[in-house]
């Protein structure tokens, strides 16, 4: 083509204005005005084909690229090698006049910069008269910084209003006449003090009015990395590490070894089936309960071992769920349609046993505020207490069974029960609202989302269902591949962002499906017996714990040595790790 | 113009005095001083001696301050009222800026600027006159005042309504009524009217209006 193309800057060698140069050199911040003119006049012209587009896709521009490059050395701090890129790539940063114009800004020099401004290419009337606009703001401002508020006013009436634009602004400009105050609102207080910096700042204002060919914005080079890097984030099916994990040298890719699948430790400790375990909400305890009749809490060390802190007797029937209260310094365990308890954690003492004469309680939770408690009643009622056993409310709307399931959300505002065989309610109390959800199966239990978007639902036919409770629940998904037939199972949500649903098994494995998607990621063996509960350590995403018949928990983790491997490059698990950004 | 059918007020009997008592009221209110005395005289009703003597220094505030020369109704007034703007802020405020409104005017930015700084700004620790303020410093934003957005300040709508407030004040200040009784009947005409239309609707009288009036 051989013309210039409309998105360069308009600095192209080609452009260099001979009278300009020779005036504005002095000003070049460059030290070898020599070099300066000869250079670029020197080389080819950039809008001779290939040069002009690096990179394999063939959709960066050179000229931007470099132009980007530098501006980010120049943010850094690296003035030399900024200059030094811009000299020997001859591809400019600014203009000159786009730098005489930058310089008059940050010296102050505001006539002369106004005239400059004029000069720049690429600016059309409304931005060349915002920008006007800026800059004898910062004028006014340093009048009124330095006392001179004659001037200032005048300069406000002959300069600034007569642009006409920003009334708004310029009656606030007005008031700042009289008024420090007003001065300190709009940010101003200082100017005097601090003229370097708001000069600055003045300049990123100027950055960002006009249009990127001219001044490149700041941290443009971060921004496209970091949208990058989300990217990667988003597409990553197995995530499940921390952003301190993301490289720049690599594609970030999650291979399935994020996930927990060697069990790092087994704990013994009660004497029966263990029924059902959960982590704290600070992921620093785990609290189990068994067949047995007794809770045990476990304390879960800096390093990932879990020991044994208190075991908690006092239940005659198996204890068929625990509740942590929000804060996590109380414990509630509902024994098998017998009586609820409250225990303290640190102590481990009982401070309350809550129980219904001649019923039994069957289920447990917590108010969000810690104050209150739920428990489900033999006879069908869901029962609302105070922390000192007073009854404050009692309603009907459970189906009696050996365990039905409550739960509250974090607002307090919803309260899900099992109302039916087949459905469970979510009943806004105060509003007199509720929303079902209905299956075609028979539900056993069902298990709450960390932020109440989600509901897994459990089904007697050995499907897992999840449901958004958001506005009218929906169903999302459906996982299969566990055995279930006789047992009370449960499962939970976990990892990174509860991006993946875990469940106990009767077939004694611990069964681990991708949320979003579906598949089935993991089944892992270990357990003697059925597994009939899960916790994921909300803080920890690599740690989950299983309850097994086989009267044991199992802690998992990450498989150590495949780690290792992944990072001398080997395959994983199936998933080949690249660098430039080819997924499997 | 529909009105009520003038038979109806047949029925209703005005005392004379009355009547002179309003129009004395109205006279004495717009300090109408001379027309008041030749009234007093016709008609042999009797007033305080001293009534006639304030009513002529109230005239002038009254004109100065509508002329636009703030400090000389100040002045006066505080003579006549002392105390009176002390309790009265905002309309002390409402005088001073006439004030500075006149010296834009007369295009004497400098001294505008000076006299907002020391007589104006004091004002703008109270929060309800900040707004009021940057009003009225707007106007030294603009080489012609009467073209910018604030432009109503200038106008001697404004004018006309701050003398009317300093005139009641006044009265105020003495003891004396703060409006006309004429005022205050053609007002309570109105309401009244209003009030009926708004329950009959179309069954009831028509809002007063009273050139209608006047006409029949």
């Amino acid at each position: 083509m051989g013309g210039v193309d409309d998105n360069e800057p308009p600095l192209k060698r080609v452009r260099v204005p001979t009278v300009e140069s020779g005036s504005l050199l002095k000003n070049s911040p460059f030290s070898e005005p020599v070099i300066s003119l000869g250079g670029p006049m020197a080389r080819p012209l950039a809008s001779e084909g290939k040069e002009d587009i690096i990179g394999s896709k063939g959709v960066i521009k050179k000229v931007e690229f470099v132009r980007i490059i530098t501006k980010a050395l120049y943010s850094l701090g690296y003035e030399r090698s900024g200059a030094a890129l811009e000299d020997e790539s001859g591809i400019y940063l600014h203009s000159s006049v786009v730098n005489l114009f930058r310089k008059q800004v940050l010296d102050g020099y505001w006539d002369e910069s106004l005239v400059t401004l004029r000069k720049i290419d690429h600016l059309d009337e409304n931005i060349l008269k915002s920008a006007s606009f800026l800059i004898l703001e910062q004028k006014f401002f340093e009048l009124l910084g330095k006392n001179r508020i004659i001037d200032a006013v005048k300069m406000l009436r002959s300069e600034i209003t007569p642009l006409g634009i920003k009334r708004e602004r310029v009656h606030e400009l007005s008031g700042c006449i009289v008024s420090s105050s007003k001065l300190a609102l709009l940010g101003f207080a200082n100017v005097g003090t601090e003229t370097a910096n708001s000069r600055m700042k003045l300049l990123e204002e100027l950055q960002k009015l006009f249009p990127p060919t001219v001044m490149i914005p700041e941290r443009r080079l971060e921004h496209l990395v970091e949208q990058a890097l989300n990217v990667q984030r988003d597409a990553c099916y197995f995530h499940n590490s921390l952003d301190s994990t993301l490289s720049l040298y690599t594609d970030h890719q999650c291979g399935k070894e994020q996930i927990p699948s060697q069990t790092t430790q087994v704990l013994f400790g009660h004497h029966d089936e263990v029924w059902f375990l959960q982590f704290s909400n600070n992921g620093k305890y785990l609290a189990s309960s068994s067949s047995d009749g007794s809770v045990i809490i476990w304390e879960v060390h800096e390093d990932g071992r879990i020991s044994l802190k208190h075991k908690l007797t006092g239940h005659d029937k198996p204890v068929i769920m625990v509740a942590w209260r929000p804060d996590d310094c109380q414990l509630l365990s509902c024994g098998m349609e017998e009586v609820v308890r409250r225990w303290d954690v640190i102590s481990g003492e009982c401070l309350h046993v809550y129980e219904k004469s001649g019923l039994g309680l069957i289920s447990c939770a917590w108010f969000p505020d810690g104050k209150q408690l739920l428990c489900g009643v033999t006879d069908q009622n869901i029962s609302l207490w105070d922390l000192d056993g007073k009854e404050l409310e009692s309603w009907k709307g459970l189906r009696a069974t050996r365990t039905s399931d409550i739960a509250v959300t974090k607002d307090g505002k919803w309260i899900i029960s099992m109302c039916r065989e087949t459905a469970i309610s979510l009943l806004d109390r105060e509003a007199k609202r509720e929303h079902l959800i209905e299956e075609e199966q028979t539900i056993t239990t069902f298990s709450l989302s960390k932020h109440d978007k989600f509901l897994l639902v459990n089904l007697l036919n050995q499907e897992i269902h999840l449901w958004s409770i958001v506005g009218e629940p929906m169903l999302i998904a459906k996982y299969k591949g566990h055995k279930r037939s006789r047992l009370v199972i449960r499962s939970c949500f976990g990892g990174y962002e509860q991006a993946f649903v875990a469940s106990g098994s009767e077939d004694s494995q611990v069964y681990i499906w991708h949320r979003a998607g579906g598949d089935l990621i993991r089944a892992l063996p270990g357990h003697a017996g059925a597994v009939n509960c899960v916790s994921w350590n909300p803080s920890n995403h690599h740690m989950l714990a299983s309850a097994s018949d086989d009267h044991t928990i199992r802690v998992w983790g990450l498989n150590r040595v495949n780690l290792k491997r992944k990072d001398a490059g080997y395959h994983c698990n199936g998933v080949v790790h690249q660098c430039n950004g080819n997924r499997k | 113009m529909m009105d009520l059918d003038p038979r109806h007020y047949e029925h209703v009997t005005i005392n004379d005095g009355d009547i002179r008592n309003i129009v004395q009221s109205y006279l004495v209110h717009n300090c109408f001083n001379e027309t008041a005395e030749s009234f007093l005289a016709c008609t042999g009703m009797k007033q305080p001696v001293d009534y006639l003597a304030d009513m002529d220094k109230r005239k002038s505030i009254f004109r100065f301050a509508l002329e636009g020369n703030a400090l000389k109704a100040i002045e006066l007034t505080e003579q006549l009222a002392p105390n009176l703007l002390e309790d009265n802020k905002d309309l002390h405020f409402d005088l001073l800026s006439l004030h500075f409104v006149n010296l834009i005017c007369s295009r004497k930015c400098t001294e505008a600027l000076e006299f907002a700084q020391t007589k104006l700004t004091p004002f703008g620790k109270v929060h309800k006159y900040v707004e009021k303020l940057e009003d009225f410093m707007a106007l030294l934003a603009y080489e012609e005042p009467e073209k910018s957005p604030m432009f109503h300040l200038l106008s001697p709508d404004h004018r006309q309504n701050v003398a009317d407030c300093l005139n009641r004040a006044i009265l105020a200040h003495a003891n004396l009524p703060c409006y006309s009784s004429m005022e205050r009947l053609i007002q309570q005409a109105t309401v009244v009217r209003q009030c009926l239309h708004q329950e009959l609707g179309k069954d009831g009288p028509p809002p007063f209006s009273l050139k209608g009036f006047l006409k029949n």
